[in-house]
C-alpha cells in the first residue's frame, strides 16, 4: 500500500508544477437523457434531430406548472443495468441516473480492466437537492400540531419515525458520485462540485487536467441531476432560473479521460482528443444548447453535451450556465 | 515548485467567533456542546449539539439569508476575518475560491398549507411572486461573498461532506502552488443543528443519545463512545505563494506543505475497517509534502466518537506512523467542538495553527478511558506543549471521501 501511494503522490503532487500537458482522450460515455437510455440511444436521436417527449407531472396538477411538461426519461430496467436492486433503497432519482451513466462509461472504455482503482479518480457535478416528496409527505403530516402548524416536538414523536432512516443518504449532494465509487471500486482522488452547470464544467476540467499531468491514469468525469422533480421545478420556475419557453429535465453523463498512449497501447476506441478546456467568468446569458430539444438539465449538461459532441465527432462546444461561468472546449477527431 | 503560505484565516465555531476567541477556548479545552437551543429537540433522541453562541455580525443582505439558514452567515463572517487578516478588500481575477459544505436547509414549515402537508398548494402559493424561495441552493455563501468582496476568477461549491472543507483547502493549496491561481481562499461552512438535520442523522444512529453527559458527550476514542455530536460554524483561510507574501510584508500563520484525497469504495455509512482509504489518504499527503511519516510531530484526528470511525482512524494512523506513532501526540478537537461536518477540515486546520503559534496542542477533552482499538499517543490535557515542525489533519466523509493535509510550521 505504502509503495502504491508513493507512485502515486508523487505523481499527485505534480499536478501543481506543471500545466496539462499530455494529450488526453475520450474512450468511454455513458449517458440516460430524455433522448435515450444510453448514450448511442441519445447520440442517434440528437444526430436525427429528435426532441424529447414532455409530460406535466401530476404533482403539480392544479397548480399554474399544470400544463408545463417536463422532459421523461426514457423506460430503463435499472435493477437489470446495476446488477440488482439492493443498492437502490440508498439512492435518490439522481444518484440512479448517475450511476447508469458511470457504469456504462466504465464498461464503454473497459476501463475497470485497465486502471487500477486507486489510480482511478472521480469528478463529478451534481444538482440541487430533490427529495422525493412521498418520502417527506407522511413525515411532516405526523408533525403538524392542532394548530395546523408544523411542530418539532411532534416531529420528535412522531414524524421521524414514519420517515425513511436513509433520507439522508438521498439528500446528501455528495452521494451520486460516492455511490458510484462504491459500487465501481474507484478509490482515487475526488472533487465533487454542486449545483449548477459551472461546477460541473469545473470538475470536467479538473478532471482533465487531472489525466493530462499524470495526478491519475483515468478520470470518470460527469454529472447527474434531476431538475424534473416537482419541487424543483417549482423552485426553478419561482426564481426565474427557468424561462418561460424552458422545461426541465432529469439526465445524467459520465465520460472516461485517459491519456492518448494508454488508448493506444490497450488499442480502445478513442471518440475525440481534448485540445482545451477552459471556464471563464462572463456576464453573458445562459447558452444551453441542450435546452430547447433535450430540456434543461442543468448540472448534468455540460457533461451531456461533451458526451454527445464527442460521440458526434464535433470540433468545439461552447454554453455558459446561470451560475455566470463560461464553458469552451476543444475536441479533435482523430483518425 | 511554489511555497504556500497561510496569511489570513476566519472562524466561526461553538468555542468561539475569530480565530483569538477559538484559539482560547482550544488552548483552555473548552467544550462547546450543550442543549440545543435552536429548535424544540426536547423529544427528539438527541438534545446535544455545538452550536455558535453568539450572534455574528452581518451587513444586511447577509443577515437577511442567514435568517433562513445560518451557516451562510458563518461563511460569510469567516471569510471577512480572513480576507482582513490577509489585508485583501476585493476579490479580483486570479483568485480562486472554494468552499465546500453539505446539505441544503429544508425548512420543513415550508411544505405546509393550511394545517397540511399540501404540495400543490405551496407550489401555487410559492408561484405567486414574493413568497420566500423553496430552495437554498449551496452556492448561496459563495454569492453572498462575491456580493460584498467581489467577483475571482473561479468559484467553486464542493459537497464532499465531511471532506469538502478539507478537500477545497487541498485543491487550493495545488491551485497556488501550481502558479494557476495567486490568491486561494478556501475552506468550509456548514449548520446541520436544524429539525431535519440532527432527526436525519439521529435516523442513521450517527449521533450520541448520551444526553446526560452535556459538554463531554463527544468522546473521540473512548471507551463509553457512543456517536458523534453535530456541530456548527465555517473557517476560511487565504493562500498565497510564500515569498510573495514575506516581499509584501504578510504575517504568514503556517505553509501548506501537502493533501492528498482518495476514497473508500466501501459503503455510504461505515468507513473500510481495514482503514484502507484513510491510510493512503496520510501516506498521500505525506508523499505530496515530501516527507516520511517520522517528520510527522502532531496529528489532529478526524476523531467523531462513533464506534467505527474512530477504531478504524486509529488504525490507520498506527499503520502509516508504524514505529513512530507512539510518540506522536493526537488531538481531537471535535471533543469540544462536535462534528461541524464541511466545516470540520478547515476548523481543525485552524486548531493545527495553535501549536504553532501558540506552542501548546489541543486536548480532547472528554477522553477517560481510550477505547479497544483506539490506542494512540492521545493528548489529554490542556496546555501540553508542542515544539514540533509538521501536523498532519484528517477529514473523513460520509460516503467514502477522505482528505488530509499537512501544515509546516512558519519560521519567519
Amino acid at each position: 500500500m505504502r509503495e502504491q501511494a508513493g507512485v502515486l503522490a508523487n505523481l499527485y503532487s505534480e499536478i501543481s508544477l506543471m500545466q496539462p500537458s499530455g494529450r488526453v482522450v475520450v474512450t468511454g460515455i455513458g449517458m440516460v437523457t430524455p433522448l435515450g437510455a444510453t448514450a448511442s440511444e441519445s447520440a442517434r436521436a440528437w444526430r436525427e434531430g429528435r426532441c424529447a417527449i414532455r409530460q406535466p407531472l401530476p404533482e403539480l396538477t392544479g397548480t399554474p406548472l399544470e400544463d408545463e411538461g417536463v422532459a421523461i426519461l426514457p423506460d430503463i430496467d435499472i435493477a437489470d443495468r446495476l446488477g440488482g436492486r439492493k443498492m437502490l433503497k440508498y439512492m435518490s432519482d439522481a444518484a440512479v441516473l448517475g450511476c447508469l451513466a458511470a457504469r456504462e462509461a466504465l464498461q464503454d472504455a473497459d476501463a475497470k480492466a485497465r486502471f487500477l482503482p486507486e489510480r482511478t479518480g472521480i469528478y463529478a457535478g451534481t444538482g440541487l437537492a430533490a427529495a422525493n416528496l412521498s418520502e417527506v409527505r407522511t413525515m411532516v403530516e405526523e408533525s403538524i400540531d392542532e394548530n395546523g402548524q408544523f411542530s418539532c416536538r411532534l416531529l420528535g414523536a412522531r414524524g421521524l419515525a414514519a420517515t425513511n432512516p436513509l433520507l439522508s443518504f438521498k439528500i446528501l449532494a455528495n452521494m451520486p458520485p460516492c455511490l458510484i465509487s462504491i459500487m465501481e471500486g474507484i478509490k482515487g482522488p475526488n472533487l465533487i462540485f454542486t449545483p449548477w452547470e459551472g461546477q460541473t464544467a469545473s470538475a470536467l476540467l479538473e478532471a482533465w487536467r487531472a489525466v493530462s499531468v499524470g495526478a491519475v491514469d483515468c478520470a470518470l468525469a460527469g454529472a447527474a441531476d434531476n431538475a424534473a422533480n416537482p419541487a424543483t421545478f417549482v423552485y426553478l420556475r419561482q426564481s426565474g432560473l427557468l424561462d418561460e419557453d424552458e422545461y426541465p429535465a432529469s439526465g445524467a453523463s459520465y465520460i472516461v479521460l485517459e491519456r492518448l498512449e494508454t488508448a493506444e497501447r490497450d488499442r480502445r476506441r478513442v471518440y475525440v482528443q481534448v485540445e482545451d478546456m477552459q471556464l471563464i467568468p462572463s456576464d453573458e446569458r445562459v447558452t444551453d444548447p441542450l435546452s430547447e430539444r433535450m430540456g434543461r438539465t442543468f448540472a448534468a449538461a455540460p457533461a451531456i453535451l461533451l458526451g454527445l459532441k464527442s460521440m458526434n465527432g464535433s470540433s468545439r462546444l461552447s454554453m455558459c450556465g446561470v451560475d455566470g461561468q463560461k464553458f469552451r472546449v476543444e475536441l479533435k477527431a482523430l483518425g | 515548485m511554489r511555497r504556500v503560505g497561510i496569511t489570513g484565516f476566519g472562524v466561526v465555531s461553538p468555542i468561539g467567533i475569530g480565530k483569538s476567541a477559538f484559539w482560547d477556548s482550544l488552548s483552555r479545552g473548552v467544550s462547546g456542546i450543550g442543549l440545543i437551543t435552536r429548535f424544540d429537540a426536547t423529544t427528539f433522541e438527541v438534545h446535544l449539539a455545538g452550536e455558535v453562541k453568539k450572534e455574528v455580525a452581518l451587513p444586511e443582505p447577509v443577515a437577511a439569508v442567514s435568517t433562513d439558514d445560518p451557516k451562510v452567515g458563518f461563511a460569510y463572517a469567516a471569510c471577512a476575518e480572513a480576507l482582513s487578516q490577509a489585508g485583501l478588500v476585493r476579490l479580483d481575477s486570479r483568485t480562486l475560491l472554494h468552499i465546500g459544505t453539505s446539505l441544503e436547509i429544508f425548512d420543513l414549515k415550508k411544505v405546509i398549507y393550511d394545517g397540511k402537508a399540501d404540495f400543490k398548494a405551496v407550489a401555487r402559493d410559492s408561484l405567486k411572486g414574493d413568497a420566500p424561495p423553496l430552495q437554498m441552493p449551496l452556492d448561496i455563501a459563495s454569492k453572498m461573498i462575491m456580493e460584498q468582496f467581489g467577483r475571482p476568477e473561479q468559484v467553486l461549491t464542493n459537497c464532499s461532506a465531511c471532506a469538502a472543507g478539507a478537500q477545497a483547502i487541498g485543491h487550493g493549496f495545488h491551485a497556488v502552488r501550481s502558479g494557476r491561481f495567486e490568491l486561494a481562499v478556501c475552506g468550509g461552512f456548514d449548520s446541520m443543528i436544524n429539525p431535519l438535520g440532527v432527526g436525519g442523522f439521529q435516523l442513521l444512529g450517527a449521533l450520541t443519545t448520551d444526553n446526560d453527559r452535556g459538554l463531554y458527550a463527544c468522546r473521540p476514542f473512548d471507551s463509553t463512545r457512543r456517536g458523534t455530536v453535530l456541530g456548527e460554524g465555517a473557517a476560511i483561510v487565504v493562500l498565497e505563494p510564500l515569498e510573495k507574501a514575506e516581499a509584501e510584508g504578510k504575517e504568514l500563520l503556517a505553509e501548506v506543505v501537502g493533501y492528498g484525497s482518495t476514497l473508500d469504495a466501501y459503503s455510504l455509512s461505515a468507513p473500510d475497517p481495514d482503514g484502507d482509504g484513510a491510510a493512503r489518504t496520510m501516506a498521500l499527503a505525506l508523499e505530496d509534502a515530501g516527507l516520511s511519516p517520522s517528520a510527522v510531530h502532531h496529528i489532529n484526528s478526524h476523531g467523531t466518537g462513533t464506534q467505527l470511525n474512530d477504531e478504524v482512524e486509529a488504525r490507520a494512523i498506527r499503520r502509516v506512523f508504524s514505529g513512530t506513532w507512539e510518540n506522536i501526540p493526537v488531538a481531537a478537537t471535535k471533543s469540544m467542538t462536535g462534528h461541524l461536518i464541511a466545516a470540520a477540515g478547515p476548523v481543525e486546520l485552524g486548531a493545527c495553527l495553535l501549536p504553532f503559534l501558540k506552542g501548546v496542542l489541543p486536548p480532547n477533552v472528554s477522553l477517560d478511558r481510550v477505547g479497544q482499538g483506539c490506542e494512540l499517543n492521545h493528548v489529554r490535557d490542556p496546555g501540553t506543549p508542542f515544539d514540533g515542525e509538521y501536523i498532519l489533519t484528517n477529514s473523513f466523509g460520509f460516503g467514502g471521501q477522505n482528505a488530509s493535509l499537512v501544515v509546516r510550521k512558519y519560521h519567519g
